[in-house]
């Protein structure tokens, strides 16, 4: 640019490289990359790249697994492409920041009401880390001297692995439930059996990693009660327009994923962690959250409060290192939510319901499959057994440009043979009968 | 001159009070002892008012499309649009994790290049994509250093940061159980006496950022190094700041063992209002197998995620990474090329110094001239016109700026901390400058109740933290 000179020529320099001699020669490093190109060339390039995916628009797919294809409407994408949004960053200042500010107190009251918890923050990275952050939470609220939390085996699989990485350097000793091999639940008795005096807390995922909802609350609530553990509850937020929400089943914290509320699958990233808990124990929290409050004219204002929490402050003591967050992402989800309504979202949740019950009673006439295969309840996936080899299924189902679900004998040694398939409302009737006449074809 | 910006500011409607009702659920599948009996109090709202409704939340906002924002320590530079299209392409929305990965090779192959390019930029051997954001990476790094020690048999508790290090840093630590020793600057560097007195037996890694936060560079790179192998300890590298040195120096050829980037501050990726970001993690060969899984990998011209490294710590997050923020950094690396980050860090560099050398006899300019992409001033002369640092920050918000990061980082008194990025012209930074010369002339009284020209008057953050109403529900409740 012509006013490079300019500048050059007040720092009293021939050369930018003036600026960078305290940089010595013993640690120079030359990039090799390849030569820039111009956008048209760029774009070019990448949608190449990118037609080598087969998008699931192009395919009939019941996946699920934590990530769902909801639709998302037009309006989200319009309001996320706002760039006085995107390209704003942390609103460290309030007064210039409302929009964000007041956006994200929105995004924190609508998962309030969701969970029916007091509090939540602007948002973790995913529910995967928003449980290990909770379970460190516990520590801080919960009986200083117990050490045991309790994670069921039935976790989404990708998530224990994670929250075990989160328990380095605490004290915490994860301990396993098994799950009731019928119900798909979590084992009453064996919860029972390992719930004492030395448990710092235990954690209830519903819909669990096979889709089966949990449906022992008042145990729940008694253990909670008598054993004075912390109780963390893990959610899919879309089903607690159906569900009872979790502070009724005794949650102190509630962690989830948003994804299915306004963001599309994205190969699983970014989503957006959700993190609630009760009034009393918000500034034991992680995360940003929004508070509302006044300007010096006495009218509402927006601001993120109880700082002192937060790495920046309290550095070393910090509730958290997390700093950046997926606030659009929560936005997203605000956005969708009030697309949708109240109204809207119980219809879907309803619709996604009566979908996925007619799928399974339609596999399960097939002979040699058993759907769902735990009698628990469910929300929009279940598990499927059916009569042979995943991959003779995954390579006929390929034909009819199908994938028909995730195999869950990789996660869960014992379920061979064992598919977890979920309905979403992009999934349509013709996708059904598509896959229950695969499922047909395959039959032994 | 105050007059020259004026930010929207629309009558607060509350969606909750006007669109939402009390309900019972209708019509419950669900069994009686889950279903759910009182609906939530999620407003009913016609599409047309909620786009209204966040269109005049949007235009109550200010992003770096908006203005100058000189946020020290964030890089608020220029998101270019093509990546932003880019990621509305179906291919790369409606994409499933689970699905066969004979159906995302054109994801796989972007994220293996990706991680080819980031290796190469920052001189480590190889790199993961998996971290959501800066202190997610260095969280991840820091298992690194945990697993590493923990294989060795070697037990180390210690942490050593200098005094002037991003709160991220000493959080990071803390949170995996390390002791964190800080050791404070001499002349706003690290003060080589004090490191080696602090490095030892007991030392796990050190962390730093170079340039650091005072935007010096460190120049006994190669010394902090040494002692810190020399004791046995492993160097972590906070990428927040290299910007300031693409093509000039990299962590690797500073003998950095594991770093992180941020690339929504470095390559462009939009901030979003906080998140999504990008944390990917690089490491030197040695390490290389300790690297969370999985990573992309190539065998007979195939991409596949690779979950066989020997030494791995396992998963950090769920599925691979935010694939869409790191799906523009892709793209901004290609339209660049070695030449073009090379100029963005020399501009941002530039553009750093001229301001620097403005506005040093303006405020004080603690630790003395060359800066690299960001300068830190101190306003504590300001208190003899009874005002404050925080005072100035909302004052040049009148005038249409952001305000530069302010009381950071801690070991100046009452710092502004500036990074104007490279995607400023002169224009804009003189502009800048004169306002802030302008603001000291003022009346003092109208900079301490500033700002006036926002959606809002100054905000009472203190009564937000002794009664905090966090949603819908506390307020209602309070009253």
């Amino acid at each position: 640019m012509k006013d490079e000179k300019e500048m050059l020529e007040y720092l009293g320099i021939d050369s930018v490289d003036e600026l960078f001699t305290d940089i010595p020669e013993a640690v120079r490093h030359d990039m090799d990359l390849p030569a820039g190109m111009s956008e048209l060339e760029v774009m070019g390039m990448v949608k190449d790249r990118l037609r080598k995916n087969k998008s699931l628009d192009r395919m009939v797919s019941f996946l699920g697994g934590g990530i769902y294809r909801q639709y998302v409407p037009a309006s989200v994408y319009e309001i996320l492409g706002r760039s006085e949004f995107y390209t704003s960053y942390t609103p460290y200042q309030a007064e210039i920041s409302q929009g964000m500010l007041r956006a994200l107190f929105e995004y924190q009251s609508l998962i309030c009401e969701l969970t029916g918890m007091d509090a939540a923050n602007t948002s973790m990275y995913d529910h995967h880390t928003a449980l290990g952050e909770a379970v460190r939470m516990a520590r801080r609220i919960g009986k200083r001297k117990a050490k045991k939390f309790l994670l069921p085996e039935n976790i989404h699989w990708d998530r224990l692995p994670v929250v075990r990485k989160y328990m380095i350097g605490s004290d915490i000793e994860i301990e396993l439930v098994p799950f009731d091999s019928e119900r798909g639940t979590i084992d009453p008795e064996e919860l029972k059996g390992k719930m004492g005096d030395d448990t710092l807390g235990f954690y209830i995922e519903s819909p669990n990693a096979f889709g089966v909802l949990e449906e022992d609350i008042k145990l729940f609530r008694d253990l909670r009660e008598e054993t004075g553990a912390v109780m963390i509850a893990g959610v899919n937020p879309f089903s607690l327009a159906l569900l009872k929400p979790p502070s009724e089943w005794g949650a102190d914290i509630v962690v989830g994923d948003s994804q299915p509320l306004g963001i599309p699958p994205s190969f699983g990233g970014p989503t957006v962690g959700i993190f609630a808990c009760g009034k009393k124990h918000i500034r034991k929290m992680p995360g940003r959250m929004i508070g509302e409050t006044v300007d010096k004219d006495g009218d509402t204002a927006y601001c993120m409060t109880l700082q002192t929490r937060e790495q920046h402050i309290r550095r070393e003591r910090a509730t958290s290192n997390i700093c950046t967050n997926e606030a659009l992402s929560a936005l997203a989800s605000a956005v969708y939510m009030l697309l949708k309504g109240g109204r809207g979202l119980e219809e879907t949740a309803r619709i996604c319901y009566k979908k996925g019950h007619e799928l399974a009673k339609m596999i399960d006439g097939l002979d040699g499959y058993t759907a769902p295969r735990f009698t628990g309840e469910f929300f929009n996936e279940f598990a499927v057994d059916i009569p042979v080899e995943p991959a003779d299924l995954t390579a006929r189902a390929a034909t009819r440009n199908l994938v028909p679900g995730i195999y869950l004998d990789r996660y869960f040694p014992g379920l061979d043979r064992t598919m977890l398939t979920a309905v979403c409302d992009t999934n349509t009737e013709e996708d059904m009968k598509l896959l229950v006449e695969v499922l047909r074809g395959v039959s032994p | 001159m105050s007059q020259i910006y004026r930010q929207a500011r629309y009558p607060v409607h509350d969606i909750f009070q006007e669109h939402s009702v009390e309900r019972e659920v209708t019509d419950n599948p669900l069994p009686d002892n889950i279903a759910r009996r009182e609906a939530p109090r999620i407003p009913d709202m016609p599409e047309y008012e909620v786009i209204r409704h966040f269109t005049r939340l949007s235009q109550m906002n200010y992003g770096v499309d908006s203005g100058f924002y000189p946020l020290g320590s964030c890089t608020m530079k220029f998101n270019p649009k093509y990546a932003e299209l880019l990621c509305r392409e179906t291919e790369a929305v409606d994409i499933h994790p689970y699905q066969p990965e004979d159906t995302v090779q054109g994801t796989l192959m972007i994220m293996y290049e990706l991680q080819q390019m980031l290796a190469e930029i920052s001189g480590m051997d190889s790199v993961s994509l998996q971290p959501a954001a800066g202190a997610h990476g260095e969280m991840t790094g820091l298992l690194i250093v945990n697993e590493f020690f923990r294989k060795k048999g070697e037990e180390r508790n210690e942490i050593i940061l200098p005094d002037t290090a991003h709160g991220t840093n000493p959080a990071s630590a803390g949170m995996l159980g390390y002791k964190t020793i800080e050791i404070p600057s001499r002349d706003g560097c690290v003060d080589m006496k004090a490191l080696e007195e602090a490095a030892g037996e007991n030392t796990a890694a050190f962390m730093l950022t170079n340039p650091n936060t005072l935007g010096i560079f460190e120049e006994n790179a190669l010394q902090v190094a040494e002692i810190i192998h020399d004791a046995g300890g492993l160097l972590y590298y906070d990428g927040a700041n290299l910007n300031a040195i693409m093509g000039k120096t990299s962590p690797g050829r500073m003998d950095y063992d594991i770093m992180h980037f941020n690339l929504h501050k470095t390559l462009s990726t939009p901030h979003g209002g906080g998140g999504p970001g990008s944390g990917p993690v690089g490491v030197s060969k040695e390490l290389s197998s300790y690297l969370p899984v999985p990573v992309v990998g190539r065998a007979k011209g195939r991409y596949y995620l690779d979950y066989s490294l020997e030494n791995t710590i396992g998963r950090i997050k769920g599925f691979y990474g935010n694939w869409l923020v790191l799906l523009r950094a892709y793209a901004y690396i290609l339209r660049e090329g070695s030449d073009g980050l090379t100029a963005v860090s020399e501009r941002a560099v530039l553009n750093s110094n001229y301001m620097r050398k403005r506005l040093e006899n303006v405020l004080e300019l603690p630790y003395g001239q060359l800066r690299k992409h960001e300068f830190v001033l101190s306003g504590s002369g300001l208190k003899k016109k009874g005002l404050r640092t925080l005072d100035i920050a909302k004052r040049l918000l009148d005038y249409g700026y952001h305000a530069p990061t302010i009381y950071f980082p801690l070991i100046v008194e009452e710092a502004l901390m500036i990074e104007p990025t490279e995607t400023e012209r002169k224009e804009t930074l003189d502009g800048f400058v004169d306002a802030l010369l302008s603001i000291l002339d003022e009346d003092p009284e109208t900079v301490r109740t500033a700002p006036h020209n926002t959606a809002v008057k100054r905000v009472d953050d203190a009564q937000a933290s002794r009664d905090p109403v966090l949603s819908y529900r506390m307020r209602l409740n309070a009253k």
